[in-house]
């Protein structure tokens, strides 16, 4: 893709983020409940201190005006402050962030690793006993409820067995460093190893559940994608000259079959990022997900206007790596 | 993004680690606070847990008396002023002595409009008509009110004396996530989402002398962590991770109990549960079909069954532990021909079909009490909604046709006041069964104001007579809090106020 | 997350090379080669029963599946001390019979399976057609919307139109259904678009043949192959969705049993009493590995890349 392909794919995030904005916005609005009255709960107040937390939170103001407001602030980045946090919702928003995206790559790898794996012994196999014992363990995952299966795992591996913690993103027995907000990195970049172990094993479970429901996917596109790089020419041509089987797989055919994979891998971190919210909650995960959905409960319009056009122009981003990575690694399309 | 990296290295700069080996109390918590600043919010998790880093002027022993905390005395001058003594040598965490002018200065910024960085703030109603805060001398204050307000002593312990100096120095918005009192913790770390870190403060004048033991803390930290899927919480408590968990589900109890390693802890609750009654439209506008739903319903069964035995049946909104209750109201009794004989007099011969509204969190118990009420003449429904488009459906009884609405109201303060002026007085905040009584609101209106003490609580038990007998709402019951933790944990009560304040736990090796 | 989502761009342009050959013997070849994977026909196998049970559920369940006894509750299973084997899988939290609720569940679960992605299929079949072959505007207007709820996380768009509009199996179903139809729309108009250049279509646009013929009578029935495989992937992972929904209290109405709002129901009863939420659990596992199974076999069977 040229320099000028990627602009004009920018440019066009324009109108779909001002679609999304719309959506979001009106979502929002039209649903029942006044966060007013919401943020007051039982209490007392008088009708001047109801005015006043109406006027303080924008929603005095008519539709349309509000809507412009927060076009405005879009535009800029600044998205006012959060009702119940009482904070720039921009601050309560990447506090959270960091921790929902180390949560995604984590089960990112492990959907690479037991998706990956698994296709390609399901290709070499294909038709075998193998074949169909990879698709089916590779479908469990997806074939379960996520907050069932996560509780499951927390059963049995932190309460039956005593392994791994329930909840959280580390343990409190050391100062944690900042770098990132990435606590793998982090951890290592400052040289603590206990506490990158420590953030290794709060990490698992959570990451687990989030990445074997898209292990099922990897597996079938590089399973697909390997039985077609098999069938190719140079395989055959391969074997011919007596070239091991080993090296005809990994050297040649993984190589080029790894193409569709690493690209749809891209795509998808998008949904993932945006589907944490229920592993987030069983976890105890502190990440954005769990917000945004308190968010939605609680009528906190410019928390969840804001998390939503985020995670938008993330799934935009990644759909132009994966573009670009295809573009890179295929050397047919690049020709 | 930078910005907050810094803030948060300084911070872990700023705190030294405790030393190894260091008694931690770890408390599995159902959700995250919203602020550390006590006067910028209306929640009682974030209450429960920043009054361990702020202490209030008076407070509540676990049986629910009011008890000085900073203060060394607490008295009703007149019928509008209270005076309160500051006990001497109180320090705040920085060293800084407290004095009179930081309460006055909590007190204003709570009442003054845009006292909070041009907002005012949202529990300025908790403090009702408090006119103005008066420094007497450096230990002693005065609060003045606009009019008598009998209660003012039971709501003064929702809010937490801060420091002038620090409030000044930080501002509201540093508030919110710095955090500088008077209390028996110190904050080390909030991790947003995750957890709260808070550390002993060893120079903690030791709390309000009536509740014993006082003195500093006994543990070095306690660490809040936010757990909010009840099942991981308590998957937690059982695994070792942490001591102490909140909202322990009733069903549970049986498996905390039986673990060598844990216990239950339990406290009577200040919410009462109670289906509100459409009294505007048929067929609840009459008396007879609203006494039939309070004898349909087999309140002993449903408690005894879902809810383990810990919740007591009610006879009209009033916790039995409130002032002003009236004792001789018995709770409706379960009796289904009873209430068959009264739907066929007031033309409901075949029964009548009703359905009931309630949120996700209680639809286990919505459920129980309509098949209770279909075998007692009544054919009811459930339907689900989500919790603040119910709040939002039913606010106006006007506008309406729904029938009935399962809900709760909380009484922190456990006097009428709070729950029985808001739920049935007419038109009044908590109001949506559209119940309006003259006879009711006259009561009520005068007990507000009414400073003899019997005089008042007689107005109140008269008021529960008339609505126990109209019945504009469904009575339920009202249950206990439930707490789990580890044997290891000793010396801590569960507080009704749902406070956890935890100086005076202690743990073991 | 959409996990399948993407699995079904990649088919969608080697299928294209196969649709200028006649219809009929590439179907009745594919399913030969269906038949020949006989994981996938057990899952088809499987997939009926289901359905049987789901038909048959007043005549399959030993209980009322909404009659509650509170002197049942959370009663074991029949092999467990205190269960019996007239309720052979234990009672719920009300006291109801879980294996009744269980067979009546089949009925909610894959209604709302099958009507998400009726709803979903019909609207992107049409949507993909008109924008594929009429291009123009009508392609970029539906192209746009297609982005906006691509970028709007899936979830999230549930969650908050199931707010707005309240729980209750209709709403789920619309819920699901708004973004739902995104992606056979997308297979449908990329189909659309390649199937459009080939020669029986430019036949009969010579032949004078109408825009509305030639997309319904010559182009739909060659692209239905790779929208089936699409919409039976896409079902199982709905299925999973409704579970979601439950556990955060947007799920179907009280007394009328979900698998997954029995799974949401019961995982708070998996300390102590694991059989209330492990049966709907297991039936979801297999429905939904069932499903993600065939609609792989049909994949394979149908994209002609996987022919040897």
């Amino acid at each position: 893709m040229s320099p000028l392909g990627v602009v004009e794919r920018l440019l066009q995030l324009v109108p779909v983020l001002l679609g999304i904005s719309i959506v979001v916005f009106f979502m929002m609005a039209l649903t029942p409940g006044d966060p007013v009255e919401l943020m007051l709960g039982d209490a007392r107040a008088t009708d001047e201190q109801r005015q006043s937390l109406r006027h303080d939170m924008g929603l005095d103001r008519p539709m349309h005006e509000r809507f412009l407001v927060f076009l405005r602030n879009a535009a800029t980045g600044e998205f006012g402050m959060s009702f119940h946090h009482r904070r720039p919702v921009r601050q309560v928003i990447l506090e959270r962030l960091p921790a929902t995206i180390e949560l995604t790559l984590a089960a990112l790898v492990i959907a690479l690793v037991v998706g990956i794996g698994l296709g390609v012994l399901a290709a070499v196999r294909r038709d075998s006993w193998i074949d169909r014992l990879s698709t089916v363990t590779a479908l469990v995952g997806v074939s379960m409820p996520g907050f069932w299966f996560g509780i499951l795992l927390i059963l049995l591996f932190a309460v039956t067995l005593g392994a791994l913690p329930v909840s959280g993103r580390i343990g409190y027995e050391g100062e944690v460093p900042f770098v990132t907000g990435l606590l793998l990195v982090d951890t290592l970049v400052a040289s603590k190893f206990a506490s990158f172990f420590d953030a290794l094993r709060h990490l698992l479970l959570p990451a687990v559940t989030l990445g074997l429901a898209m292990a099922a996917l990897l597996m079938r596109v590089t399973r697909s994608a390997m039985l077609e790089a098999l069938a190719q020419d140079y395989v055959t041509f391969a074997e011919a000259k007596g070239i091991s089987r080993a090296r005809i797989l990994f050297r040649h055919a993984l190589k080029n079959a790894l193409i569709p994979t690493v690209t749809v891998a891209a795509i998808e971190t998008g949904t993932l990022l945006g589907g944490n919210m229920i592993v987030e909650t069983v976890f105890g995960w502190p990440g954005l997900g769990r917000l945004v959905v308190e968010g939605i409960f609680t009528r906190n319009y410019p928390l969840v206007q804001a998390a939503v056009l985020l995670y938008a122009v993330i799934y935009v981003l990644l759909n132009l790596c994966a573009d670009l990575l295809y573009a890179t690694l295929n050397p047919r399309v690049r020709s | 993004m930078r910005t907050m990296g810094h803030a948060i290295a300084a911070l872990a700069i700023l705190a030294p680690l405790a030393a190894a080996g260091a008694a931690d109390l770890r408390v599995g918590y159902s959700s995250d606070i919203t602020t550390l600043d006590p006067a910028n919010h209306r929640s009682r998790v974030t209450e429960g847990l920043v009054h361990n880093i702020y202490d209030a002027v008076i407070t509540r022993t676990d049986d629910m008396k009011v008890v000085p905390e900073i203060a060394q005395s607490f008295t009703q001058i007149d019928a509008t002023t209270y005076e309160a003594k500051i006990r001497p040598g109180i320090k705040f965490q920085d060293g800084s002595a407290l004095t009179a002018e930081d309460v006055k200065f909590t007190f204003d910024r709570l009442t003054k409009d845009n006292a909070m960085g041009g907002k005012t703030s949202p529990r300025a109603s908790l403090v009702g008509p408090l006119a103005d805060t008066i420094v007497v001398d450096p230990l002693t204050v005065r609060f003045k009110l606009k009019n008598p307000w009998p209660i003012f002593p039971a709501y003064l312990p929702f809010n937490q004396v801060v420091s002038k100096a620090f409030v000044e120095k930080v501002g509201t918005d540093g508030m919110a996530t710095q955090a500088m009192g008077s209390g028996p913790f110190k904050l080390v770390e909030w991790r947003r989402g995750d957890s709260i870190i808070l550390e002993r403060f060893a120079g903690y004048y030791g709390g309000a002398t009536d509740i014993p033991p006082a003195g500093p803390a006994r543990v070095d930290r306690v660490i809040f962590k936010v757990i909010p899927e009840a099942a991981s919480r308590v998957a937690a408590l059982l695994a070792g991770e942490v001591d102490l968990i909140d909202e322990l589900p009733q069903h549970m109890i049986k498996q905390i109990e039986g673990n060598p390693r844990t216990q239950v802890l339990k406290t009577n609750g200040t919410r009462s549960f109670f289906i509100d009654l459409n009294n505007k439209k048929p067929p609840f506008n009459d008396a007879r079909v609203r006494q039939a739903a309070n004898l349909a319903v087999n309140r002993q069964l449903i408690i005894d069954r879902i809810l383990s035995g810990l919740a007591v049946p009610l006879a009209t909104l009033i916790s039995p532990d409130s002032y002003g209750y009236n004792a001789s109201l018995k709770p409706y009794a379960y009796d289904p021909a009873k209430a068959k004989a009264l739907l066929a007099e007031a033309g409901y011969p075949n029964g009548v079909e009703v359905t009931i509204d309630v949120d996700n969190a209680f639809k286990d118990q919505a459920e129980a009490v309509a098949a209770s009420m279909s075998q007692a003449g009544f054919k009811a429904g459930v339907r689900l909604w989500e919790r603040t488009a119910l709040t939002d459906l039913w606010k106006d009884p006007e506008k309406h046709d729904r029938q009935m609405q399962f809900r709760s109201w909380g009484d922190g303060a456990l006097d009428p006041v709070g729950i029985f002026v808001p739920v049935l007085k007419s038109k009044d905040r908590g109001n949506f069964s559209g119940y309006s009584n003259a006879e009711v609101d006259a009561l009520l209106t005068a007990a507000d104001t009414e400073t003899d003490v019997a005089k008042r609580s007689k107005q109140y038990e008269d008021a529960q007579a008339i609505i126990y007998k109209e019945a504009p709402l469904l009575y339920l019951w009202l249950p206990q809090d439930i707490y789990g933790a580890s044997k290891r944990l000793k010396s801590w009560n569960p507080s009704p106020r749902g406070i956890v304040k935890l100086h005076r736990a202690a743990i073991d090796g | 997350m959409s996990v399948q989502a993407v699995e079904a761009r990649a088919p969608a342009k080697a299928a294209t090379d196969a649709v200028a050959q006649p219809v009929e013997s590439i179907f009745i070849a594919n399913l030969r080669d269906f038949r020949r994977n006989r994981l996938a026909v057990a899952s088809v196998a499987m997939v009926g029963l289901f359905a049987l049970m789901a038909i048959f559920a007043p005549y399959l369940a030993p209980h009322d599946p909404y009659a509650s006894d509170l002197f049942r509750r959370l009663q074991p299973p029949a092999w467990l001390d205190g269960g019996e084997w007239a309720y052979p899988m234990g009672c719920d939290g009300l006291g109801r019979d879980i294996l009744s609720r269980a067979i009546y569940g089949a009925r909610v679960s894959m209604t709302i399976g099958v009507a998400v992605m009726m709803v979903a299929a019909m609207a992107g079949m049409i949507a993909g057609l008109a924008a594929g072959y009429l291009r123009g505007w009508t392609d970029i207007a539906i192209s746009r919307v297609v982005d906006v709820l691509l970028g709007f996380p899936y979830l999230i768009l549930a969650i908050g139109l199931m707010a707005a509009m309240g729980p209750g199996l209709g709403n789920i179903v619309l819920a699901l259904a708004i973004k739902e139809w995104v992606l056979p729309c997308r297979v449908a108009r990329a189909e659309t678009l390649a199937a459009r250049e080939m020669e029986y279509v430019e036949a009969a646009r010579a032949l004078g043949a109408s825009r509305l013929h030639i997309m319904l009578r010559e182009i739909l029935p060659n692209i239905l192959s790779p929208l089936i495989v699409v919409c039976t992937m896409r079902m199982a992972w709905i299925i999973i969705m409704e579970a979601s929904l439950s556990f955060l209290g947007l799920g179907v109405q009280p007394p009328v049993p979900s698998w997954g709002s029995m799974v949401a129901d019961g995982r708070q009863f998996l300390i102590g009493a694991w059989w209330v939420s492990t049966l709907p659990g297991v039936m979801i596992l297999l429905l939904v590995l069932a499903i993600n199974l065939a609609s792989q076999g049909l994949r394979d069977a149908f994209d002609p890349r996987m022919r040897t």
